[in-house]
C-alpha cells in the first residue's frame, strides 16, 4: 500500500502538467468576436467609478495643507471626549487583554474503531493534521485540549483521514456552506 | 517572457478598446492554455472545456470596459471563467468519457513515463475529481494546481477566505481518500 499523501502529491503534479488547447480555438474566438458587438466602452458613470478607484495626484496649496494637518490633529486627540483618566486607559487596556485571552478548550469523541482522530477548524485554517486527538486509556474516547481564544468557531473530526463528522455534543453551524456537517462553538470573551 | 508577445495585457486591452479587435487575439494566445487547464480540471472533458473556455474570452471582450485593471487581464478573465465552469458544469453534469476500466492502473501509471499509462492515471485523476462535491473540486484546483493565494480565491469565487479554507481542507481530504481506495483496489 502506497503512502495517500505522495500519491496525492503525484496526483497534484499531473494536474499541474500544461494544457495544449491549440490555435484552432484562437480562430473560433477571434471570428465570433469580429462576428458580434464591439467592447462596450465605460460610460460616464463606469469612467467616474473608475476614476474613483484609480490614485490620483492631489495638489494643494500649502494653507490648505495646514489647514487639513491641523483638522486631523484635532479629530485624533478628540478633546469633547473628556473624563478618562491615564489609569482608566490602563484598565481598560488590561480588560481588553484578559478578554482576548485564550481558553482552554476540550473537545471531545467517542469513535472506538477509529486509528486516527484530528480536529479541524477555523481555528487552525482546517489543517486536517495540525491538531491530533489523543485517544483514552479505556480506548475510543478521544480529547484535545486547544486554547482558544474569544469567538466563534466552526469546526469538525476527521476520523481516519477520510470521514468528516461533527462534534454531537454541539450544535449545528447552520451558516455552514452547503449543508456540510460542521459544529459551532462560541467562547463568551467579557 | 510568454513566447506570444512583448505587449503588455494593459496594451493589448487599450488597443481593442481603441477599436483594434484583432489585438485581442493576443490575449486569446497568452492566456488560453492557462485558463483551459482549470476548465479541462475542473469539467473533465475538452469539449466542455474548449465551450466554457470560448464563452469567458467572448464575455471577457464583450465587457471588457469593465476591466478595471488591463494589466491583470488575465485574472479577471480566470474570474469570468470560474463562474462560466460553475454555470456549465450545473447545466451538463459531467460527461462520462471515463473509459478506462483498470483502476489499478494508477499504481502503474504514476511511476511510469510511458505517455499510454500517463494518460491512465490522468483519466484516474479525472475519475476521482468528478467525484468531488463541484464547490470542493473548485477550491481544491483554484489552491493546489493554480497556485492561487486565498485573497485571489476570494475575489473570485466570492466565497470568505475560512470558507475556502475549509473547502480546500475538505477536498484534499476526499481526494487523497479517494485516490487511495483506487490504490487499494
Amino acid at each position: 500500500m502506497r503512502d495517500p499523501d505522495q500519491t496525492l502529491d503525484r496526483a497534484i503534479q499531473t494536474l499541474r502538467e500544461p494544457v495544449e488547447i491549440g490555435e484552432a480555438f484562437d480562430r473560433r474566438v477571434m471570428a465570433e468576436v469580429a462576428g458580434g458587438s464591439a467592447p462596450r466602452r465605460p460610460g460616464p458613470i463606469g469612467r467616474a467609478g473608475r476614476w474613483l478607484i484609480q490614485p490620483h495626484v492631489v495638489r494643494v496649496s500649502p494653507l490648505v495643507a495646514l489647514a487639513a494637518a491641523a483638522a486631523l490633529v484635532v479629530a485624533l486627540l478628540r478633546p469633547w471626549e473628556r473624563g478618562v483618566e491615564p489609569g482608566a486607559a490602563a484598565t481598560q487596556a488590561t480588560a481588553r487583554s484578559v478578554a482576548s485571552a485564550a481558553v482552554p478548550t476540550r473537545f471531545m469523541l467517542v469513535a472506538p474503531g477509529a486509528s486516527k482522530v484530528t480536529l479541524v477548524g477555523d481555528f487552525n485554517d482546517w489543517s486536517v493534521d495540525s491538531t491530533p486527538l489523543v485517544n483514552g486509556v479505556s480506548g475510543g474516547l478521544w480529547t484535545v485540549t486547544v486554547p482558544l481564544p474569544p469567538g466563534r468557531y466552526r469546526y469538525a473530526f476527521l476520523v481516519d483521514g477520510r470521514t468528516w463528522r461533527p462534534d454531537p455534543g454541539a450544535p449545528p453551524a447552520l451558516d455552514d456552506d452547503f449543508g456540510r456537517p460542521n459544529s459551532v462553538l462560541t467562547i463568551g470573551g467579557s | 517572457m510568454d513566447g506570444v508577445s512583448e505587449a503588455s495585457d494593459a496594451e493589448f486591452v487599450h488597443r481593442v478598446l481603441a477599436g483594434d479587435t484583432e489585438a485581442y487575439a493576443g490575449l486569446v494566445a497568452r492566456y488560453r492554455d492557462r485558463l483551459g487547464r482549470y476548465a479541462m480540471r475542473m469539467l473533465g472533458n475538452r469539449a466542455d472545456a474548449e465551450d466554457a473556455l470560448q464563452e469567458t474570452f467572448v464575455r471577457a471582450y464583450r465587457s471588457l470596459g469593465r476591466c478595471t485593471e488591463p494589466n491583470r487581464f488575465g485574472a479577471w478573465a480566470f474570474g469570468i471563467l470560474v463562474n462560466r465552469c460553475r454555470t456549465l458544469g450545473a447545466q451538463r453534469g459531467r460527461r462520462e468519457r471515463l473509459q478506462i476500466a483498470d483502476e489499478v492502473a494508477l499504481n502503474r501509471a504514476a511511476d511510469s513515463a510511458d505517455p499510454v499509462d500517463r494518460g491512465a492515471l490522468r483519466e484516474v485523476l479525472n475519475r476521482a475529481l468528478s467525484r468531488l462535491a463541484p464547490h470542493l473540486r473548485e477550491a481544491f484546483l483554484l489552491k493546489f494546481v493554480e497556485e492561487l493565494s486565498y485573497e485571489e480565491m476570494a475575489a473570485m469565487t466570492g466565497a470568505s477566505i475560512p470558507a475556502l479554507k475549509m473547502r480546500v481542507s475538505r477536498g484534499r481530504a476526499e481526494l487523497r481518500h479517494l485516490l487511495s481506495e483506487i490504490d487499494d483496489a
